[in-house]
């Protein structure tokens, strides 16, 4: 090549001593069977110093193409091998957008038909009038239809040098007399003009472009083209999800993942219908990953795991929901139900299998059916246009009240103050204990009720991408999660073998039973403290008088139990007398409270370190610039609680927002604010809790934070701004 | 709280458990190889787990394919499988090109065109149907998979750092494959075990 070079040199200085009119060895224009190519220039004549755009046009016959900077997973990139006559400044060329080629399992990217591929020319500053300058062009590439052909092409240029006259083009080289060059220009990829974030998820990576301009009836196509190998699957498919809040492009991970500090680049292809006539455009893509955080804790791989909502699929979102569900037996709030649950099983061994099946299957419809109430309720609450979220039941205080009874009800059962109906072992709730079908649907009732405050993390991705969906979609989601919450129990029902397994009853079913009373307990005294959030210290005693009533109604149900029948119908009665007096005065005071004393856990003492959240604060903060931490939480909200105790509220924590200046403000969602809902819908979520943390500068792109925080996770995130 | 963390690490797991079903579909490196029988040019049975204990090279191939050429016509594979023979590194050269297909050949025209090259791999296999390239994620040729002696994938890509299909280049690469064997030899890791494949397309059935 280099013989080349030096033979065309010594040409051309023979010819600018000779004086001899310019008769080049090589044309402007060469051509191979698949590909003619032309040396094409922006400008006729060249000036001193000046900076013009040369390119090299390339002609495909049909079915054949040509290559990308990136070709993809085969094939070669074009290069251009760039000589002056006059030593001159060249840059990279300047890729048009590409196209995909998909062959079987291989993808490239690349060109067809035609293309230009130009680059920008500093011309010598040390040319004279009259002179010549000859650019030579020697162009490699690689043709491919299914088999593909390496070719070489010298192409050369000569333009004469015109000094003091004014340039054919303008300095910025606009070709606008060379078509070729133009449309090669105007393909280029242009910076993206969206906030753009890169996150890490369960199966690859979730690139979000906050594209909301872009309206998804218009957009045909969109593919992110990497620059690099091995950073993306590159011939797996990018799933695309596109909302009112821009497009959301899931990737699977490549052989050469991107490492915490790399950033994903790339160029980002939209195709839009435009009128009547396709538009592809192009963005540039530079983005760090987020959400890599510390990644040994077992907390901040939960954030790599975490898929974020709107990007969720919609059979990975029912699996999400399902396996969710799953989990979900595993809450201390069902947990117990469902031991019960098991425990009666043990007790009822001589129930033949298929006996057993049929509880297993109307437990399940149980669960299927209160899933389908609150999918229900949900989409009527949808329609009506109220702005609500996973958890939202807990905002009405006789919700929350009903629930403590029950809880605490549930707890005095198991410790035995009363039994219900003569077994020992199955005696698991009020409702649940009903020997039989009704028993068994019940209990999936139960376990329904008692599991919507343990929103676990992973369970809101499945719930917030599908408050965003359809109702049918929200529907199935919401059984699906169903189906995951009954599915263990099932499963034991189905199996013979499984439950055979199951240890022998004896002593230990009682002691079990009795300690599973504890954490009812816990869980009635929490939710106690939530009302006492939402209604104040009144409420508390509403409650808690309540609650001695009911332990006095169980109390008078168990001692009474054993005694004559009229007299048992007396207690009966006292005892029903007893009960609705406490539902009663439950409804009379809680009916009319306001939840105004709610705001009560976010109102700001001196000595607090974060202010509590109204959305004008945060336009103020956010318009001056200065850097913003915001915390969604609510008094029901255990995630919430545990994030503040172990993480927000550590002194590393606090002292680093005082020094970082940031402002921390937190947003109770303990009742209804249509304000956080809003604003949690535009992260994607349905529930709390919700961490943003917004740099400091006007443009700085929020960065969300995983659900269950660290202190190390907090101060990466707002380290990382920097 | 420790439950809570408890259940946290639980759903980790579970998510993680779930994801690596869902994502790799492709053999890894640090990972079992995935074990194949096919049909040998000379028209015997091959079979992978045979060669456990060894060395194994797995190579891509298509003789029409400008890229094969390069590597081919100047040497540079023909000598890698001599030095593979000395070191008894079994060199497995896969032709995954349907009929009808650049590259595609029976097993006659296959160890004729390696005599004529100078080739010497230790076992050619006809994979017609595409199923082994297909199981190893094979894309180019060349496509270059190395297996240790415990049967482990170590080395998946490219057969050196150029992605030309330029013998000039030859000389400035770095050829990973004998860095994994140099590597292999002294019982370390190895530098590269994942680089980019290049070369043309493998020419599947579909």
């Amino acid at each position: 090549m280099t013989r080349v070079l030096n033979l065309l040199r010594l040409i051309s200085l023979v010819l600018a001593m000779c004086h001899i009119p310019l008769v080049w060895a090589a044309s402007h224009q060469a051509s191979t069977p698949q590909v003619q190519a032309a040396l094409v220039s922006s400008v006729s004549k060249v000036a001193p110093g000046e900076e013009i755009t040369l390119g090299v046009h390339l002609k495909i016959i049909p079915h054949w193409h040509m290559y990308w900077q990136n070709p993809g997973d085969s094939g070669t990139v074009t290069t251009v091998d760039w000589q002056f006559s006059q030593p001159s400044e060249v840059g990279e060329i300047l890729w048009p957008i590409p196209h995909r080629f998909k062959m079987g399992p291989i993808v490239n990217y690349g060109y067809e038909d035609e293309v230009t591929l130009p680059v920008k020319v500093k011309v010598a500053a040390n040319l004279k009038s009259g002179e010549t300058f000859k650019t030579t062009a020697i162009v490699d590439w690689l043709v491919c239809k299914e088999e593909c052909i390496p070719q070489q092409v010298t192409l050369a240029l000569s333009m004469p040098v015109v000094v003091g006259l004014p340039t054919v083009a303008p300095a910025s080289g606009a070709p606008s007399h060379q078509p070729q060059l133009h449309q090669a220009l105007l393909q280029q990829p242009q910076a993206a003009p969206w906030p753009v974030s890169l996150q890490a998820t369960k199966t690859g990576l979730s690139l979000h472009v906050a594209a909301s301009d872009l309206t998804s009836e218009a957009i045909q196509d969109v593919w992110f083209y990497p620059y690099q190998w091995g950073k993306i699957a590159q011939s797996a498919d990018q799933t695309k999800t596109i909302t009112k809040a821009g497009i959301q492009l899931a990737f699977q991970l490549g052989d050469a993942p991107l490492k915490p500090t790399e950033t994903l680049d790339g160029v980002l292809v939209v195709q839009e219908k435009q009128r009547s006539a396709l538009v592809a455009r192009g963005y540039q893509i530079s983005t760090p990953l987020i959400a890599y955080a510390s990644a040994t804790s077992a907390a901040s791989q939960y954030t790599t795991a975490q898929a974020d909502a709107s990007s969720l699929g919609f059979t990975t979102a029912l699996l999400l929901a399902l396996l969710g569900g799953v989990v979900l037996n595993l809450m201390p709030c069902v947990f117990p139900v469902l031991s019960i649950k098991a425990l009666s099983l043990v007790s009822h061994e001589h129930y033949s299998q298929r006996q057993i099946l049929a509880q297993g299957v109307v437990y399940t419809l149980g669960v299927l059916a209160s899933f389908a109430l609150l999918a229900g309720l949900l989409i009527a609450l949808k329609a009506g246009g109220a702005e609500i979220g996973w958890g939202f039941q807990y905002q009405s205080p006789l919700f929350v009240i009903a629930v403590a009874y029950l809880m605490f009800a549930v707890g005095l059962s198991l410790s035995g103050v009363f039994s219900i109906g003569g077994s020992t072992a199955g005696v698991g709730s009020a409702l649940a204990d009903k020997p039989g079908y009704a028993g068994s649907f019940f209990t999936g009732v139960l376990a329904t009720v008692v599991a919507t405050p343990c929103t676990a993390p992973f369970m809101a991705a499945a719930l917030g991408y599908a408050l965003t969906q359809s109702s049918a979609k929200l529907m199935l989601v919401f059984l699906s999660l169903g189906l995951g919450l009954a599915l263990p129990y099932l499963l034991l029902t189905a199996w013979p073998a499984l439950h055979r397994k199951l240890p022998k009853p004896g002593v230990w079913m009682e002691r079990t039973k009795q300690i599973f009373a504890f954490p009812m307990y816990l869980a009635a005294v929490w939710l106690v403290w939530v009302l006492a959030q939402q209604v104040g210290a009144n409420g508390v005693a509403v409650a808690l008088g309540g609650m001695v009533l009911i332990a006095f109604a169980a109390w008078l149900y168990n001692t009474t139990r054993l005694i004559s029948l009229k007299n048992q119908i007396a207690a009966n009665v006292g005892i029903a007398l007893v009960l609705v007096t406490t539902l009663v005065v439950s409804y009379a005071y809680l009916g009319d409270a306001t939840p105004e004393a709610a705001s009560q856990s976010v109102k700001a003492s001196p000595t607090q370190y974060w202010e509590p959240y109204t959305p004008e604060k945060l336009a103020i903060l956010l318009a001056e610039g200065k850097p913003v931490f915001l915390n969604f939480t609510a008094a029901w909200c255990i995630s919430c609680l545990v994030n503040e105790r172990v993480a927000l509220s550590q002194p590393e924590v606090t002292n680093a927002f005082q020094q970082k200046g940031i402002t921390y403000l937190k947003g109770d969602w303990t009742n209804q604010d249509a304000h956080i809902t809003n604003l949690l819908s535009k992260f994607g979520r349905s529930g709390v809790p919700l961490y943003v943390f917004y740099p400091a500068g006007n443009n700085a792109k929020p960065i969300e934070l995983p659900q269950i925080l660290t202190p190390s996770i907090v101060l990466s995130n707002i380290r990382s701004s920097h | 709280m420790q439950f809570k963390q408890f259940i946290a690490t639980g759903l980790v797991t579970a998510a993680f458990a779930f994801a690596s079903i869902a994502v790799f579909a492709d053999p890894l490196v640090d990972q079992p190889a995935p074990g194949f029988t096919g049909t040998a040019a000379d028209g015997s049975k091959f079979n992978l787990d045979t060669l456990r204990g060894k060395t194994v090279v797995l190579e891509w191939t298509n003789d029409e394919c400008p890229f094969v050429k390069k590597h081919y016509e100047s040497g540079n594979i023909p000598q890698l499988q001599k030095d593979a023979a000395g070191k008894g590194i079994s060199w497995v050269q896969i032709i995954s090109s349907a009929p009808g297909k650049q590259g595609h050949v029976d097993g006659a025209t296959a160890l004729k065109l390696n005599e004529e090259r100078g080739a010497k791999p230790a076992y050619v296999v006809l994979d017609t149907d595409g199923k082994i390239g297909k199981l190893y994620g094979a894309q180019t040729t060349p496509h270059i998979f190395v297996i240790d002696a415990k049967g482990v994938l170590v080395y998946k890509g490219g057969i050196d750092n150029i992605p030309t299909a330029k013998k000039e280049d030859l000389a400035k690469a770095t050829n990973y494959v004998r860095e994994t064997w140099a590597a292999l030899a002294d019982g370390k890791k190895v530098p590269n075990p994942s680089t980019k494949p290049y070369g043309c397309s493998i020419k599947y059935q579909s």
